[in-house]
């Protein structure tokens, strides 16, 4: 099984391929196409009962759920399309034991069965921009696929970088943060229109995306008609 | 500001202009203030400086390119408000509005009037393009970037009354003269359009 | 009439350039510029009767806008509202496809047909938001899709596609439309339906869909202010 990606940058679409008997989970959301000789199952209810995720919290954030779907082939090869919801592109990611990913929630977009996930709740609200944001864990080995809204930009950290929350995508693990706010003082953060960062300290990969989902949301949802409270 | 190196230091201003006086910096936060609340375009920049060197990185909120004018001697640019993404040297900006429409964020055209020494970084929704005018063009509000100063503009609606309220084409800006406009090829307008009868209640 | 299309497949712009007298017929919304000659003049699709039926079938605008040079050399410049490819079919006299309703930019012929009356596919989508039409030569159509076009061929096979992605596919297809077996997620405007092609022909796949894009702006969408009667 393994994933290859057309369309980078701005439009990414990947295509999972699977031999006989081969398997792979992807975020709900995510199917565009499959060939006709692949099964589908969601592998997480609304009630949580068991399945691949280990301490799965429904994660609702703005109305986004992290739920999953297992496609499997039984004795034919398969393809299955996978693509995003937003503008952008995506990476494969190949995992190591011992070097464990943290992935922003809406990053993930799907993983071999070899791939554990934990979801990391980082529940941090500011006052002003309603800002909060989850990590799902990564470990394990095999392919992960990763999204970006905009282009994707993979960083060797070394040293202390400050990276705005809304562009981050993944960091591998030994990688410290500390979280803060772009601008001094509540007012300046208001005015600023920058939120929050992260101070990020150590060695290790970081992957950038070249824009901002909560910007892009809000920029355009505030020029949509208003809707049901 | 997407990354930057720990040796950046940022704050906020106003922008009222290099060399406002007391009147205008009055007036203009007012503008600010209220356009801040009524979700309009905020004029408050954030300067980032970095006396021992260092790294900013920068990006628009929309999907789009982002291009780069040098500006020198007397040269004037005129850029979309939205499209302004940052500038250096002693580039001034001036907010000028092309109706009083614009005041409340809705159609029409938000100006910032650029001028000075130094490079200006703006993006677009979509892709951009050169258009060297000599003549009449005609470019739908939505879709105007920048362009330079030497030309004249004027906002109107794209034809007879039955076309304004039906054509579905908003405000349209006609250029004369000699110069260049720089047009994107995506406006919000028609993304809300297309997507707006999808949505739920 | 000559046209160019730039920037594809990120976010393609059209470029026509016209004869004195010829005309282009487009969608609201799809004007970009124009050299200041060329008229417009916005009328309603199908006459006054055709309009109205298509009022009923949703997320179609009434009026087009007919763009006529007034003399030779004269530019026209249209996009489509969504990020992403446009392409121009050019059909023979007798020779058609299905295209999706939100796709239609343009068009270049006065004898193309362009029909949304077509029952056999009414199933396609919830009957919220988009339909599909059938587009009918001779003529020039220009479409635009939400995300890369990917094209699919198909030669006796069976393949599965959710119905949000579907750009265009050929006429001798069979289809049949069904609920995704698998979790889709909180989805509206019918979501969640895949249809399942067969036969000899082409289907055409955009890589992002509109119904993902609305799930993800609406929490970002103002308020109503509830009124007490």
């Amino acid at each position: 099984m393994h994933f290859e990606i057309a369309y980078n940058p701005a439009h990414s679409l990947a295509t999972a391929y699977l031999g006989p008997h081969e398997s792979f989970r992807a975020e709900a959301q995510a199917m565009v196409s499959m060939s006709s000789t692949v099964r589908t199952e969601t592998t997480a209810t609304s009630k949580g009962q068991g399945g691949f995720l280990r301490g799965l919290k429904r994660a609702a954030f703005g109305g986004e759920s992290f739920f999953q779907n297992r496609f499997s082939t039984d004795g034919s090869p398969g393809q299955v399309c996978l693509a995003p919801a937003l503008t952008g592109s995506m990476v494969v990611h190949q995992l190591s034991v011992g070097r464990d990913l943290f992935i922003q929630g809406s990053s993930y977009v799907a993983s071999a069965e070899t791939v554990e996930l934990d979801t990391q709740f980082q529940g941090f609200k500011a006052l002003f921009s309603g800002e909060s944001f989850f990590f799902l864990k990564a470990s394990g080995q095999g392919p992960v696929l990763i999204n970006a809204f905009g282009a994707i930009e993979e960083r060797e950290l070394s040293g202390e970088l400050v990276v705005d929350t809304g562009h981050l995508v993944a960091f591998e693990s030994g990688i410290e943060y500390t979280i803060g706010k772009a601008a001094s003082g509540w007012i300046q953060s208001f005015l600023s229109g920058e939120g929050f960062v992260l101070r990020m300290r150590g060695h290790g990969k970081v992957w950038l995306q070249s824009r901002n989902p909560k910007e892009f949301g809000s920029t355009v949802g505030k020029l949509l008609p208003p809707r049901e409270g | 500001m997407v990354t930057c190196s720990t040796t950046v230091e940022m704050s906020t201003h106003l922008n009222a202009g290099r060399s406002a006086g007391l009147f205008r910096v009055f007036f203009a936060f007012i503008i600010a203030l209220f356009r801040k609340f009524l979700g309009g375009e905020t004029i408050f920049v954030n300067r980032f400086r970095a006396p021992g060197g260092g790294e900013v990185v920068l990006a628009p909120s929309l999907s789009g390119h982002i291009i780069q004018k040098t500006l020198q001697g007397g040269q004037k640019l005129f850029v979309q408000s939205g499209s302004y993404l940052a500038s250096t040297g002693t580039i001034d900006t001036r907010l000028k509005f092309g109706g009083l429409r614009t005041l409340f964020g809705g159609e029409g055209l938000a100006l910032l009037e650029c001028s000075g020494n130094g490079n200006l970084f703006i993006n677009s929704y979509g892709g951009v393009l050169p258009i060297p005018i000599n003549g009449s063009f005609t470019v739908d509000t939505g879709h105007i970037v920048a362009f330079e100063g030497n030309l004249d503009f004027k906002v109107r609606s794209i034809g007879g009354l039955k076309s304004l309220f039906f054509s579905g084409e908003g405000l349209v800006c006609e250029f004369s003269g000699t110069g260049t406009v720089y047009i994107q090829s995506r406006n919000l307008s028609s993304l809300v359009s297309w997507l707006s009868p999808l949505l739920p209640a | 009439m000559k046209y160019d299309i730039i920037d594809s497949p990120d976010y393609a712009l059209l470029q026509i350039v016209l004869s004195r007298g010829e005309q282009i017929v487009a969608e609201s919304g799809a004007l970009v510029a124009k050299d200041t000659g060329i008229a417009i003049q916005t009328s309603m699709r199908g006459g006054l009767l055709g309009a109205a039926k298509r009022k009923l079938l949703g997320g179609e605008s009434l009026f087009q806008n007919t763009y006529t040079a007034s003399s030779d050399g004269e530019r026209l410049f249209l996009a489509g509202a969504a990020e992403g490819d446009l392409r121009a079919k050019v059909l023979e006299r007798g020779e058609s496809f299905f295209l999706q309703s939100g796709a239609y930019v343009a068009h270049h012929g006065s004898e193309l047909k362009i029909d949304t009356k077509f029952g056999g596919v009414r199933g396609f989508f919830s009957g919220v938001g988009f339909f599909m039409l059938r587009i009918e030569g001779p003529g020039t159509v220009f479409y635009g899709s939400y995300g890369a076009i990917h094209d699919i061929e198909l030669s006796g096979g069976s393949y599965t596609v959710d119905t949000g992605h579907i750009v265009a596919f050929t006429e001798r297809l069979d289809y049949r439309i069904r609920t995704f077996g698998g979790f889709k997620g909180l989805f509206f405007s019918g979501e969640g339906l895949v249809a399942d092609f067969q036969g000899q022909g082409t289907v055409s796949v955009q890589t992002r869909n509109a119904a993902s894009l609305a799930s993800f702006l609406h929490p970002f969408r103002r308020i109503k202010p509830r009124s007490n009667n």
